[in-house]
């Protein structure tokens, strides 16, 4: 059933019950290999060489957390929480560990798939597209070209790194501080009002209605998320 | 002249008391023996006849003046008596309203002062030790008094001044005693509360106070067995809603689920579709209620404390309205956000739970493809933040209540709601220092409002 060429998927999840359902909707599609708690899920890692790993917090040996951390040391594959914690704080742990997407048990299949494809497309093009289209949104990284609606868009420089960067990880959750210490530095982490500012201000330039945004998305307490639409 | 020395009698009695009254009389003997018995000026007496008249004079003024003095005493006494009437009457009518024990000390205290001018001190029974009552003033401070406030308690006798116990001490220990055993002790100083029936009085008081003390526990115990009675019919409303909204979504699943396994076979691609969808919908709506029993139990267990900080309230809008539009079907939410709004300092995720929540409930009572409104504007230093609706709204009389745990409008259909939604948001607009209310739109449907401290704008903050 499995082409040779599908994407080798790790599912990690201690409920047998999780496992054989992850199992039945993504056989199909992907070639896939199950862990049932952490040193598995990080042996598994290892020699199987997955594309995207799908991953439970939490499990009997070790934390969730942890585990991300551990394969971060040595692997930039793309990690997929899959969590009943539904707690701003514990998003965020995992997204700070290197996750990098969270899904809150339970989801739904068709947004699962969606974030997985999300995830090994973000994986296979490196260098991401040197112009990006979201709907209505066209940001060209080559000249710095941002257009909305057709009409060009001034943005400050400040604006224009942030969008950047919300656009080269889009689709992916940003922590508010992973995009801190990207854009302003590590010394700024402790001062959130000035990403808040300036979202504040991209959204009013880009956005149709700013307090019903369509690129630009707030994950409460967690971060923010740039969605591509067609 | 007989009755001139009379009336000086009666007079000595009833001015100066018996004693008094027997002098004057002598007297008055000596003084008529004197001025009016030959040979006048002179203690002598001529006729020995008028020896018999002193005595009789002496007998005659001594038994009126004592008859004068024994009615004197009696008005005295009446007199007292009455006091202490008085003074008991006061006190009762005062402990009858006292609601607790600090205001059955108080009128003992009054009462006592009122009659013996001197203040008083209580010390309640705690466990067997004494307990002092706040806000009184002459409580000595030295051990002994507690000592002996100790043993008043334990033995529920008198001691101190004028007892035969502790005699020495210069403070009067009278045990307020009820049927239950000694309550408390009255301190008071000795200030000349020796008399017997100033004792009487005062176990008078201890009595009506004891009583007192009584009523008060007793009515304390009824309260409690009463809200203990309302808890746990409470309790059991919210098993049975709660045990009532985890089944019902089950109903639906477990018996498609089952249906499909035993006879796929009976059923078309259309049947089918339509019993996976019900399913479908039937676990996500468990789903939404376990979240909110959870949201629900971290509210109430505190564990829901806001991480406060500065968003903008079209922010706030944004989040809200994202995480319902999934949900929204035909209907369709109409945003209204006042431009240049202050911030506001919240928990981003807490706020928008709290308006998805008024949302879903806005759109649960909307008729198919009605509008939902949300507004935003400023209203002095506060932001005021509206959901509408053009459902049934809420019956009279009911719009405090559609916040309780568990409360549903009994509207005719059936909306299936956890009936935790409001209530979770008033929790957590609460945790802010808001203000939630809700009212009928005079167009019809439901208007709840919110209101939150606003943050003076920073300089960073420009309006485009």
């Amino acid at each position: 059933m499995n082409s040779d060429n599908a994407s080798r998927i790790l599912i990690v999840d201690d409920e047998y019950a999780v496992r054989r359902f992850l199992q039945t909707i993504l056989e199909k599609e992907f070639h896939l290999h199950l862990a049932e708690d952490g040193h598995a899920a990080l042996a598994a890692a290892a020699t199987t060489k997955p594309e995207v790993i799908l991953l439970d917090l939490g499990l009997p040996d070790l934390d969730g957390i942890e585990v991300i951390r551990r394969i971060r040391e040595w692997s930039e594959v793309p990690i997929i929480v899959l969590s009943v914690r539904e707690r701003e704080y514990d998003k965020v742990a995992a997204l700070d560990a290197g996750a990098d997407d969270y899904l809150t048990k339970p989801f739904g299949v068709s947004e699962l798939k969606a974030r997985i494809r999300a995830a090994l497309r973000r994986s296979l093009h490196e260098t991401p597209e040197p112009v990006f289209v979201s709907g209505d949104l066209v940001v060209d990284l080559t000249d710095r070209r941002v257009t909305s609606r057709g009409r060009e868009i001034a943005l400050t420089p400040t604006e224009y790194e942030l969008l950047r960067l919300l656009v080269t990880h889009a689709d992916k959750v940003m922590t508010h501080s992973q995009i801190l210490k990207q854009i302003w530095g590590a010394t700024y982490l402790e001062q959130p009002q000035v990403l808040r500012v300036n979202i504040c201000n991209l959204r009013r330039k880009i956005e149709v209605n700013p307090s019903d945004p369509r690129h630009i998305f707030t994950e409460p307490g967690v971060g923010y998320r740039l969605r591509t639409c067609p | 002249m007989v009755m001139v020395y009379l009336l000086a009698v009666v007079l000595a009695a009833t001015r100066m008391g018996l004693r008094s009254a027997i002098m004057t009389a002598f007297l008055s003997v000596v003084a008529f023996d004197v001025f009016f018995v030959p040979p006048r000026f002179s203690l002598r007496v001529s006729d020995t006849e008028y020896l018999i008249t002193f005595l009789a004079l002496f007998v005659v003024g001594v038994v009126i003046s004592t008859l004068v003095a024994r009615i004197q005493e009696k008005v005295e006494q009446i007199r007292s008596q009455e006091a202490r009437t008085s003074s008991l009457f006061y006190l009762t009518r005062d402990l009858t309203a006292a609601a607790d024990v600090p205001a059955v000390v108080a009128a003992l205290g009054r009462a006592v002062h009122r009659h013996f001018e001197s203040s008083l001190a209580v010390m309640l029974n705690k466990d067997g030790n004494p307990e002092r009552v706040e806000g009184e003033t002459c409580v000595p401070g030295d051990p002994s008094c507690e000592e002996i406030a100790r043993w008043v308690l334990k033995s529920g006798r008198r001691a101190g001044a004028g007892a035969s116990a502790f005699s020495e001490s210069p403070y009067a220990f009278i045990p307020i005693k009820s049927v239950g055993g000694v309550e408390g002790v009255m301190v008071l100083e000795n200030g000349g509360i020796s008399r017997n029936e100033d004792l009487q009085l005062l176990e008078a008081f201890a009595g009506q106070a004891a009583m007192a003390v009584e009523r008060v526990h007793l009515s304390r115990q009824a309260e409690e067995a009463r809200i203990l009675r309302e808890k746990t019919h409470l309790e059991q409303a919210l098993l049975n809603s709660i045990s009532h909204d985890l089944r019902t979504p089950l109903v639906t699943i477990s018996g498609v689920l089952d249906s499909m396994l035993a006879d796929e076979k009976d059923y078309d691609a259309r049947q089918k579709r339509a019993m996976i969808l019900a399913a479908s919908e039937e676990a996500s709506r468990l789903n939404r209620f376990v979240s909110s029993l959870l949201d629900m139990t971290r509210l109430e267990a505190g564990a829901l404390s806001p991480r406060l900080m500065l968003c903008e309230v079209e922010e706030v809008v944004g989040c809200a309205v994202a995480a319902i539009r999934s949900r929204l079907g035909a209907n369709s939410i109409v945003t209204d956000v006042e431009p240049c709004l202050p911030p506001v300092s919240v928990d981003l995720a807490l706020l928008t739970q709290a308006l998805v929540n008024l949302l879903d409930n806005a759109l649960k009572f909307s008729p198919p493809s009605a509008d939902i409104g949300l507004s935003a504007r400023l209203d002095g230093s506060r932001v005021v933040m509206e959901v509408t609706d053009c459902g049934p709204g809420v019956p009279p009389g009911e719009e405090k209540r559609i916040f309780d745990k568990f409360h549903r409008v009994k509207v005719p259909e059936a909306t299936g709601g956890t009936g935790l939604g409001l209530s979770i948001a008033k929790g957590i607009i609460d945790a802010h220092k808001g203000v939630i209310t809700a009212s009928n739109r005079s167009q019809g449907g439901l208007m709840v409002k919110i209101s939150l401290p606003a943050e003076p704008a920073g300089s960073e903050e420009d309006c485009l």
